[in-house]
């Protein structure tokens, strides 16, 4: 019995391959599976090149894995792109014949049938439509899934949509696929796992955990522009803020965006904004601002390949510098970095309540590959999710206070806040430096005191913020330094390394700034050999790290920026050419 | 609530200055509609105009060139219960921040915004504007403007804004009565406001405005509620138009998006298990 699996359908954007992975992904979810999906598609609508792989397994997976056991293809071109990735014993069902050629390639047991979609759906449909629920026919004789799972998937995703009758006739197209596949496909070519209960398991994309996350954790006012890979987050706020009283507003541009968001989280609401690249260099501006306002804003943040519009429907880690380094001026700011989708949602509770105790502006960010993949993962914990608003007083408190000040001088450097609306609390909110009360002042002495006193707020949150994780053998003298979704091969290709008998361990970096430079530099220190592997070209954290004076002359960096995560066999293999030197 | 409610400090603008006559009406408006200083809140942005919080008894927070707008619809947004009023220069809105002002026109967030137009910019010693005159001498056009300069009234009519109207500094009680208007439109006011800098502006003084300004209070023919006729006098380039230029009852943004009539600000803030719960099973 076989544990593991990975489909992938191909064809062209405009093909409904978006579409037809998403119900696949929910359809092997509910056989009770582990799922992670890859979407790799370019930023069009209609004409290129893309596909879409999911992989199922009965262990806990993380990452999309090294090869490909069926490929479903709407064109030939699909078949000669992805030939290379099908694993030994793969089942290729293209829309078209093979050509000879590729049948010649040097894999062995794999093996080629033509499934017309296209053709059946047009022959018995009268519509090309149908084609996609065809190819899931097919897929349900490969995969021998469950066909009440698949009838329920499809009457959630039309029934409300396109009614009764659409859902019927692609219940028809599901079991003509069924019954074609049956026909030219051999007992032995059958890929099947066991079928599980599914029960209390969501599966979700990494935007949609953090709006998720965002709305349990409070967050009321959400402004944004529309940029790929973020827009989900919002998109999905949309359809439930106003159950919680809450407002998305689109916005002109992203400067907009973290502006209204400043104004609503200064009006004592918690809000956010998210973006990409290219938004959160327009919102550079505005975070300086609420560095030096004090003002309680979350920016979720989803890289995408840069510089300039770069790739931007694909992965990279390479914002790291924009947000730890960037925007005008020295000012407290908190990075926190989510390396699992779950931590996609939990963190929103905590960098809102970090941006509320050391009012200052807090960033999460994530990366394309969580943004818009969708994995498996427990059903959150609610309980886990707590609500700490720190030093925003109440009216009672406020009245009791003799001379109110905005940014009071104190030891920690937070001052007591109150919004508008609040009687004896009028003050000022400043972007230009100022005194106590909020009132702009260029005096020499209140300037130190006030950077002081901003700065000293970092390096009480600094003991505050999230630690690092490690996992793996803990004894292990190998060592790997990553942040983000990189995790996710990096696991696999620690699994991989353990089976060729060599332990390892991974320090996931959860905190960019302030930097956890105590852990990071304890965790090289217990190892022979470090590897920072890094989704970029410059090797953004590792310059984080030495600039923190880190020792790094046993670093070696694994990067990489073509546009796509690593596999895990890359990095596996990178680790060993450095280890058998 | 007195007009002395609103003062908090005596302003240190150049003596002369118009923002003055603006600090004095936005006063006599807040006193006559007796909204409690803590309801208030002044958004501006930088310029001159900028220290207007240093002076006014309210809730104040200054920000970034040109960001007014956006700031401002998010605390109004935020607590609709508050008197959100955003005071903004030319180089503010209709320069650096005339993105912001187009949208907000069309976007239609219930407050108030006030461009106090001097044609010039003061606060960095005397730069051309987008509002000085073609021709227009100063450090960055030595050679004079070469370009038309912008109408703001005219430019918020066509983005569709709802109230546009025009006052001048010289005859606060004109303008007081603007501001009052606006305040109580639901949506989106503008007024923009002519005001000479009398240190680095030497061509759009007082006297020059008063030649070149017409009172529409005094055209009998007029209506506000024409369009057509609201962009027919501000395209003669010969007069200056002064009163309101054209009002439209239209949804606010306000009326149409927020989800109750609670203030978002004042709904208590906790983790609600029951409906997250709800939520979650989208995704089971």
């Amino acid at each position: 019995m076989i544990s593991d699996i990975q489909v992938m359908i191909a064809g062209y954007a405009g093909d409904g391959v978006l579409f037809t992975g998403n119900v696949l992904g929910k359809i092997l979810k509910r056989q009770g599976w582990e799922v992670v999906t890859y979407r790799d598609f370019p930023s069009n609508i209609r004409g290129e090149a893309m596909n879409y792989t999911i992989r199922a397994s009965l262990n806990k997976i993380y990452s999309r894995g090294d090869y490909i056991d069926v490929l479903m293809a709407f064109n030939c071109d699909a078949i000669l792109r992805h030939i290379k990735s099908v694993g030994e014993n793969g089942v290729i069902l293209c829309e078209g014949s093979v050509t000879e050629s590729v049948r010649l390639s040097p894999k062995k047991g794999r093996t080629f049938h033509k499934f017309p979609m296209r053709e059946l759906a047009k022959k018995n449909f009268r519509s090309e439509i149908f084609k996609n629920t065809i190819l899931l026919g097919g897929l349900c004789y490969i995969l021998d899934l469950d066909m009440k799972i698949i009838r329920e998937v499809l009457s959630e995703v039309f029934l409300k949509r396109k009614g009764k009758e659409i859902v019927e006739k692609n219940i028809q197209a599901l079991r003509l696929g069924c019954d074609e596949a049956e026909k030219i496909i051999k007992e032995e070519e059958r890929h099947s796992l066991e079928e599980r209960p599914d029960k209390d398991r969501l599966f979700l994309s990494g935007d949609e955990a953090i709006a998720l996350g965002a709305l349990a954790a409070g967050c009321r006012f959400f402004a944004a522009y529309p940029i790929c890979p973020a827009t989900e987050i919002w998109q999905w706020l949309l359809k439930h803020i106003h159950k919680f009283n809450g407002l998305v507003v689109q916005t002109e541009d992203e400067i907009a965006a973290i502006n209204m968001a400043l104004g609503a989280a200064y009006s004592g609401v918690r809000a956010m904004t998210s973006t990409s690249g290219p938004g959160a260099s327009l919102m550079m501006e505005g975070f300086s601002l609420a560095g030096m306002a004090e003002i309680p804003i979350v920016v979720a943040h989803v890289q995408r390949v840069g510089p300039s519009t770069g790739l931007p429907t694909r992965p990279e880690q390479s914002d790291l510098n924009q947000w730890v380094f960037g925007a005008h001026g020295d000012f407290p700011r908190i990075v926190l970095s989510p390396g699992t989708i779950e931590e996609c949602f939990y963190f929103m509770a905590d960098a809102f309540n970090l941006a509320e105790k050391y009012q200052c502006p807090v960033i999460l960010l994530t990366e394309q590959n969580y943004g818009q993949n969708f994995y498996t993962v427990e059903k959150f914990d609610l309980s886990r999710v707590s609500i700490d608003r720190g030093m925003l007083l109440s009216q009672d408190e406020l009245l009791k206070i003799e001379d109110y000040k905005r940014y009071a001088l104190t030891e920690n450097g937070i001052s007591p806040r109150v919004v508008p609306s609040m009687a004896n609390g009028i003050h000022m909110v400043e972007g230009n430096e100022h005194d106590e009360k909020g009132y702009r002042d260029e005096d020499e002495e209140i300037r130190i005191k006030m950077m002081n006193k901003r700065m000293t707020k970092l390096n009480i949150a600094a003991k505050d913020v999230i630690p690092p994780k490690l996992w793996g053998k803990e004894e292990s003298d190998i060592g790997i330094i990553g942040f983000g979704s990189t995790i996710c091969p990096i696991r696999e290709a620690m699994d991989q390394l353990e089976e060729k008998g060599i332990s390892t361990k991974y320090l996931q970096v959860r905190t960019l700034w302030p930097f956890s430079a105590a852990e990071v530099e304890e965790f090289m220190s217990s190892c022979n050999t470090v590897f920072v592997v890094e989704n970029n070209y410059s090797g953004q954290l590792s310059r984080l790290i030495q600039g923190q004076g880190v020792e790094c002359s046993r670093v070696h960096k694994i990067n990489k920026y073509s546009g796509h995560t690593f596999r895990p066999v890359e990095i596996a293999e990178s680790m060993l050419g450095v280890l058998e030197q | 609530m007195k007009e002395n409610s609103y003062h908090l400090h005596d302003p240190t603008w150049c003596r002369g200055c118009g923002i003055y006559g603006i600090f004095a009406a936005l006063k006599k408006a807040a006193a006559s509609l007796q909204i409690p200083p803590e309801r208030m809140v002044i958004v501006t942005g930088i310029g001159c105009h900028g220290r207007l919080n240093n002076y006014f008894n309210a809730y104040g927070f200054h920000g970034l060139h040109g960001r007014v707008l956006p700031v401002a619809a998010g605390v109004k947004l935020a607590n609709s219960s508050l008197a959100v009023l955003a005071v903004s220069g030319d180089g503010d809105a209709y320069s650096i921040g005339v993105g912001h002002f187009i949208h907000a026109n069309r976007r239609n967030v219930n407050m108030i915004c006030i461009v106090v137009d001097n044609r010039v910019y003061g606060l960095t010693q005397g730069q051309t504007s987008p509002t000085s005159q073609k021709g227009y001498v100063s450090v960055s056009s030595p050679f004079g403007s070469k370009e038309t300069p912008l109408d703001g009234p005219r430019l918020a009519i066509v983005s569709g804004g709802t109230f546009v109207a025009r006052g001048f500094s010289g005859i606060p009680e004109h303008l007081t009565a603007l501001i009052i208007e606006g305040m109580t439109h639901n949506g989106f006011s503008l007024i923009e406001v002519l005001s000479p800098c009398v240190t680095h502006n030497k061509i759009n003084t007082y006297k020059w405005f008063k030649e070149h300004i017409v009172n529409l209070d005094d055209d009998t023919n007029f209506s506000a509620k024409n369009k057509k006729k609201a962009l027919e006098v501000l395209s003669d380039q010969s007069k200056i138009p002064i009163g309101l230029l054209y009002h439209e009852e239209r949804p606010s943004f306000d009326d149409l998006s927020l989800p109750s009539d609670t203030p978002i600000a004042l709904t208590k803030l906790d983790v609600d298990e029951k409906k997250l719960d709800a939520i979650m099973k989208d995704f089971m």
